[in-house]
This record gives structure tokens, C-alpha cells and sequence, in this order.
């Protein structure tokens, strides 16, 4: 029998049984839509790691380290580092007194970085101007202020539970929603700065920074050699974070290397501090959404195999009830593989109708259940992905009873009532 | 010779062993129209179905066109029942969803003929057994007669060159009974081969041969 003969054979039998195809159709869909949601939203965080990976940059490295470093030391390490590399330092969060005319500020962290600082994962649109390097060479007193965006903004009860009457503070991000401080004047430990720049983040669902460079804190930046002009002289204990970006991915294991060789030698041959390339970040970021994600699959599978074994069981009913008819079809001429793909066509038009339906109730489960539901891109590969998985299971299952079909000699067929 | 037989033997193995079959040895020529006469249970549509590449014998040699069928595997025993031989049953065995047009054509579905001539040629069919006004018609909407004529024309579809009928007038009051026997002897003058179990004298007489059954061997 011919294909368009074999499917036409097999539509007027599901539509002939409606109760009994919608069944075995919905059990399959059950899977499918589990599998669409879950390989749709793995694909969506997929694509945000990929794009985080593009706003980091080629051959990134990372590290910490609990020691200062002086801009001379960051000229010589740069030096180390392959050609063309970019080299970023930014200071622990020790400062925390800053007061804007007469309000004491709080919830907020002073971090000093380097206009270096711009070259990877800077996601912020900026008003005004970010660092440059005449800010570092003077030690300007010049502040950039983190602005979040308004939305999606989560409530703090520890400002209420910590509060303690008489000393009214301000936190930061109320102040820097209600007041624009460029250009204004801030008081950080009894020194004037000038605020020259405001940083506006992306909302977060349009911040593709994987976790480690997503801290939501409220920040004050100011140039990293006046962060150190200002420390106070009783701090014995420093944190630095050191990035370097080489921009490609082949030069991570020389940066690495230099990187570390270098630290030894300011700090003691035993100094050994953990350097990931960033890469590896990436990697834990894609294995995180797996796992986040992993047992829905299994949750899929498990509802993919009832579906099978819905359509296995449907296929040996209709068999049973179609055993005189396959003993006339073979009296006309119908061969055993004839048989066999009958039922076998019936059984993927089942799971072709539940892939169908499976993907509209994947849809409909990603608009309200997903995070960023809206940024949901759909892939044509999770579509075939699902389609392939509908198919395949309804044939596994159906191989078996129509293979059964098959071995029918013509005769007992036909002698069946 | 179309058909030649020697020996068939057809053993059920039930409780005790039945010899359904036993030494049954026949020839038929091409233009033959036999039918087939003996009590019930003597072994007639035994017979027909081993003729009809639809069971196998115990034992025993069965030649169709001259060729061995013995060793024959299913692709071919299939296409050859396809291309050779045409069925008629006594409980015509139509495919109850399907139209009566589509029950003529499902036989060249499982052939090589192009689509877009499958349904002309059943049509035509239809034609030639004076039911084109049933075409749209399922089974259940006609008549014990016209059904069987319906089952004739599926019978013809892949142009076969020898038909068998398994009581074919036994469901049919004595009208439409005859009716059917014109029809076979109408085939048998365009030289096709006829094959009929039959119980009934009468239409027995309309063969050329009368062979007598009983206990599975031919009398
Ligand atoms: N599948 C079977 N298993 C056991 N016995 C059978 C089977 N088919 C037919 N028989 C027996 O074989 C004998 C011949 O049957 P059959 O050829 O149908 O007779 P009839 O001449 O009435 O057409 C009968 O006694 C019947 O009971
Ligand atoms: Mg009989």
C-alpha cells in the first residue's frame, strides 16, 4: 500500500474511535508538553549563557585575592599578561559612611575599580560619564552611582528589623530613585565627591550576566587609587578582584600562568590563590540549568512511556477488533509488511496528533509558569526534537502489536468473528 | 495447467489429529469452471483456501501456473494471491466503513497501479456489475445480492485469472443466487477459471465440472 493510501487508511480509523484515540493522544501530549516547556526553557537559559558569555568577553580569568594591589603592581602584571589583554581591579566593600546633604546613607557598598572595569559584562547604560585613567592618575574625588531599574523591586525587612531610633538613615536606592545625583555632591568618610556619572542597569530580565557578575548590591564606585587614598589607615585585611580578559580563549592558560607566577612573586612562593577561567563559570552555569531542569525530564519520560504504552495498548485492542479485516485485506493481497506498517502508520499518526497537542500545552505551561516567559524564543529544533520524541515512542510501542498483526496467517483471520 | 495438485493432505491438530485433507489430488485447466459439492465438513474450503495461497497443506504438492508454492515465501504467496486469483465468500466480506467504490478499489491499493487510475477502473467495475449508482453507498446501505456483486467486482479488480467462491450463492435468496452464477459463467466464457464450493444442486449444474467431496477426499 501507498503511503497517502496507508495514512488515509489510518485517519478514518482514529477518527472513527474518537474517546479511544484522544486517550492514547493525550497521554502522549502529557510527555510531549513536559518536554517542550523543559527543552524550551533549557534552550532559552542556554542562549542567556551563550549571550553572557559574549558581554564577558574571549578568554576571560577571574580570582580574589585577600592582599592590596598598587597601581604599580598593576602595571607590572599587565605587562605579564598576554598581548592585548584587558586587566581590571576592583576593591573589597569596606566604605560604608557616606552622607548626602546631611542624610546619612545606607545599603549601599563602596567598591573602587579601574575604567577596566568596562570591558567585560558592563550591561549599564551610562548618563553622564563612567572612570578614565586621568580619574586613576589623580585620585579624583568622582563617584558613579548603580541605578536598578524601578521594577520587580524585592522588599527588605532587615532596614526595619535593624533599625535603631534616633540615627535616621537613608538607604542608597531609595535616595538614587527619587533624587538624580549626577553632578551632586556626596560626603564618603568626611571627603567631597563629585558624582560623574549614573550607571543604569537592565531590568533582569534583559541582564545576561550569569550569577557571579549579577550582584544586586548598591553600589558607589569611585577610581581604585582613591579608594586606597581614603581607606582607613587601621585596615590590615584587603580583598581584590582581579579580571583579566585576553580575548581569546587560546591565551587563558598563558594568562592564567602569568597570573599566578606573578602573585608568587609579590606575595611568597606559597601564595595560591583559585583562578578560574571563566569558561569554567559558563560550564557550571549550563550544568546548573541542567540540573535545575533535569528532573522534569525524567518526569516527561516517565509520562512518554504511559503514552506508549497507551498507544501499545490501543493498538492490541484494535487488533483484536480488526482481526477479520486484516484476514480480507490479506485474501486482496496485502503482505505482512503491508500489515505491519498499517498499524504502524496509526500508531505514528497518534503520536504526530499528540506531539501536536503536547506542544500547545507546553506553550500555554511556558506562558504561565516560566520565568521571562515574554523573552521566550522558540526554537524550530525543540519543535522536530518533540515531533521526533512523539514519533519515535509511538512506533517502539506499536512495533510489537503490529508485528503481531502481521504474523496473522490469513486464514485464522479470516475464520475470526 | 493452472492448477495442479497431488496429494494434499491437511492435518488439524486439535484434541486428536483431524485429517481435514486426505490425498486429495486435482487438475484444473485455464477456462475450467469447477465446482466443488460434499457435505459440510468435508474439507471444501480446506481445500479452496490451500488453492487460494490463504493456508498451507500438511503435506503434498500444489502447483499454480506450474510453479511450486511449497517454499514460497510471504511477499510473493501475497502478490501472487493479489495478481492471480480473486475471493468470493459467502459472507462477502466487505470492508463495512468503506464505500462500496473504495471495497472494489482496496485491492489495487495493494497493487502497482497508479492512483489517479485506481478509482476510474473500480468505477468501471461497479459499472459492469450494474451498481454504479451504489458507489457512495457503505455496505450495510445494500442488499445481500448486490453485496455480492459488489464482492465480484473487488473479486476482478487486479484482473486475476482464476476465481474462487466459497459458497457464494449460500447467503443469497434463489434470484440473486442465479444472478451471481450468470455472472461467473460470464467471467468463464472470457476464459478466467472458476473455482465454486456450492450446496446447491442448481447452481452446481452451471459448472462444466461437478467435483464430489466427502471426509476430505474427492468421490
Ligand atoms: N482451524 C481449524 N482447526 C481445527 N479443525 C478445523 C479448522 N478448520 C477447519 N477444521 C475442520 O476441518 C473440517 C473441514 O472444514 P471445512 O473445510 O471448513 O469444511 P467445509 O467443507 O464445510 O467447508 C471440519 O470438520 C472443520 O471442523
Ligand atoms: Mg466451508
Amino acid at each position: 500500500m501507498k503511503l497517502p493510501d496507508l495514512i488515509s487508511t489510518g485517519w478514518a480509523e482514529i477518527r472513527s474511535h474518537k474517546m479511544r484515540s484522544f486517550l492514547s493522544v493525550f497521554a502522549i501530549a502529557i510527555g510531549i508538553a513536559t518536554f517542550f516547556y523543559t527543552l524550551s526553557v533549557l534552550s532559552q537559559r542556554y542562549r542567556d549563557i551563550d549571550r553572557s558569555a559574549q558581554i564577558s568577553g574571549k578568554g576571560r580569568v577571574d580570582t580574589f585575592i585577600e592582599k592590596p594591589l598598587s597601581m604599580d603592581q598593576y602595571n607590572m602584571l599587565l605587562r605579564t599578561l598576554p598581548e592585548g589583554s584587558s586587566l581590571s581591579l576592583r576593591t573589597g566593600n569596606y566604605i560604608t559612611n557616606a552622607i548626602y546633604k546631611g542624610r546619612v546613607l545606607n545599603d549601599f557598598a563602596i567598591q573602587g575599580v579601574l575604567p577596566s572595569f568596562q570591558d567585560s559584562a558592563f550591561v549599564f547604560d551610562v548618563e553622564g560619564r563612567f572612570f578614565n585613567w586621568k580619574d586613576i592618575e589623580n585620585k579624583h574625588r568622582v563617584a558613579v552611582i548603580i541605578v536598578y531599574p524601578r521594577d520587580k523591586e524585592k522588599r527588605d525587612f532587615t532596614r526595619y528589623l535593624f533599625h535603631e531610633p534616633g540615627t535616621e538613615q537613608t538607604p542608597l536606592a531609595d535616595l538614587v530613585k527619587r533624587v538624580n545625583l549626577l553632578n551632586q555632591q556626596i560626603s564618603i568618610n568626611g571627603q567631597s565627591f563629585t558624582v560623574v556619572g549614573i550607571l543604569r542597569a537592565p531590568t533582569v530580565e534583559k541582564d545576561f550576566r550569569i550569577a557571579r557578575d549579577m550582584e544586586h548590591n548598591q553600589y558607589i564606585f569611585i577610581p581604585y587609587s582613591t579608594w586606597y587614598d581614603i581607606i582607613p589607615s587601621w585596615r590590615d585585611y584587603f580583598e581584590t578582584f582581579i579580571r583579566v580578559v585576553t580575548g581569546s580563549e587560546s591565551k587563558t592558560g598563558k594568562a592564567v600562568s602569568s597570573l599566578s607566577s606573578f602573585l608568587r612573586s609579590q606575595f611568597g612562593s606559597d601564595f595560591d590563590p583559585i583562578i578560574n577561567p571563566f569558561r569554567f563559570q559558563l560550564k557550571f552555569a549550563r550544568q546548573q540549568a541542567w540540573i535545575n531542569l533535569r528532573s522534569m525530564i525524567f518526569i516527561g519520560l516517565i509520562a512518554m512511556i504511559a503514552g506508549g504504552i497507551g498507544i501499545m495498548n490501543i493498538t492490541m485492542a484494535v487488533i483484536f477488533s480488526r482481526t477479520r479485516e486484516i484476514g480480507i485485506r490479506r485474501a486482496l493481497g496485502a503482505s505482512r509488511w503491508d500489515i505491519l506498517f498499517q498499524f504502524l502508520v496509526e500508531a505514528l499518526l497518534l503520536g504526530l496528533c499528540g506531539a501536536a497537542l503536547g506542544m500547545v500545552l507546553g506553550y500555554l505551561a511556558i506562558l504561565h509558569m516560566a520565568d521571562n516567559a515574554d523573552q521566550m524564543t522558540f526554537s524550530w529544533w525543540v519543535v522536530a526534537a518533540a515531533v521526533l520524541l512523539a514519533l519515535a515512542t509511538s512506533f517502539v510501542f506499536a512495533l510489537y502489536p503490529a508485528y503481531q498483526a502481521s504474523k496473522l496467517k490469513p486464514v485464522d483471520a479470516l475464520k475470526y468473528e | 495447467m493452472v492448477i495442479h495438485c497431488e496429494h494434499l493432505v491437511k492435518v488439524y491438530k486439535t484434541a486428536a489429529e483431524f485429517r481435514a485433507l486426505d490425498d486429495v489430488s486435482l487438475d484444473i485447466k485455464k477456462g475450467d469452471f469447477i465446482s466443488i459439492m460434499g457435505p459440510s465438513g468435508c474439507g471444501k474450503s480446506t481445500l479452496l483456501n490451500i488453492l487460494g495461497l490463504l493456508d498451507e497443506p500438511t503435506s503434498g504438492e500444489y502447483l499454480l501456473n506450474g510453479q511450486p508454492t511449497a517454499h514460497m515465501k510471504d511477499g510473493l504467496r501475497s502478490r501472487t494471491r493479489r495478481d492471480h486469483i480473486g475471493f468470493i465468500f459467502q459472507s462477502f466480506n466487505l470492508m463495512p466503513k468503506l464505500s462500496v467504490l473504495q471495497n472494489i478499489a482496496l485491492p489495487m491499493r495493494y497493487g502497482d497501479m497508479p492512483r489517479s487510475e485506481i478509482l476510474p477502473r473500480a468505477r468501471e467495475l461497479l459499472k459492469r456489475v450494474g451498481l454504479e449508482d451504489k458507489a457512495d453507498n457503505t455496505p450495510q446501505q445494500l442488499s445481500g445480492g448486490q453485496c455480492q456483486r459488489v464482492a465480484c467486482a473487488r473479486a476482478l479488480a487486479n484482473r486475476p485469472e482464476i476465481i474462487l467462491a466459497d459458497e457464494p450463492t449460500g447467503n443469497l435468496d434463489s434470484k440473486s443466487g442465479a444472478d451471481i452464477l450468470e455472472l461467473l459463467q460470464e467471467l468463464n466464457r472470457g476464459k478466467m477459471t472458476i473455482i465454486m464450493v456450492t450446496h446447491d444442486e442448481k447452481i452446481a449444474a452451471g459448472a462444466q465440472r461437478i467435483i464430489r467431496m466427502k471426509d476430505g477426499k474427492i468421490v
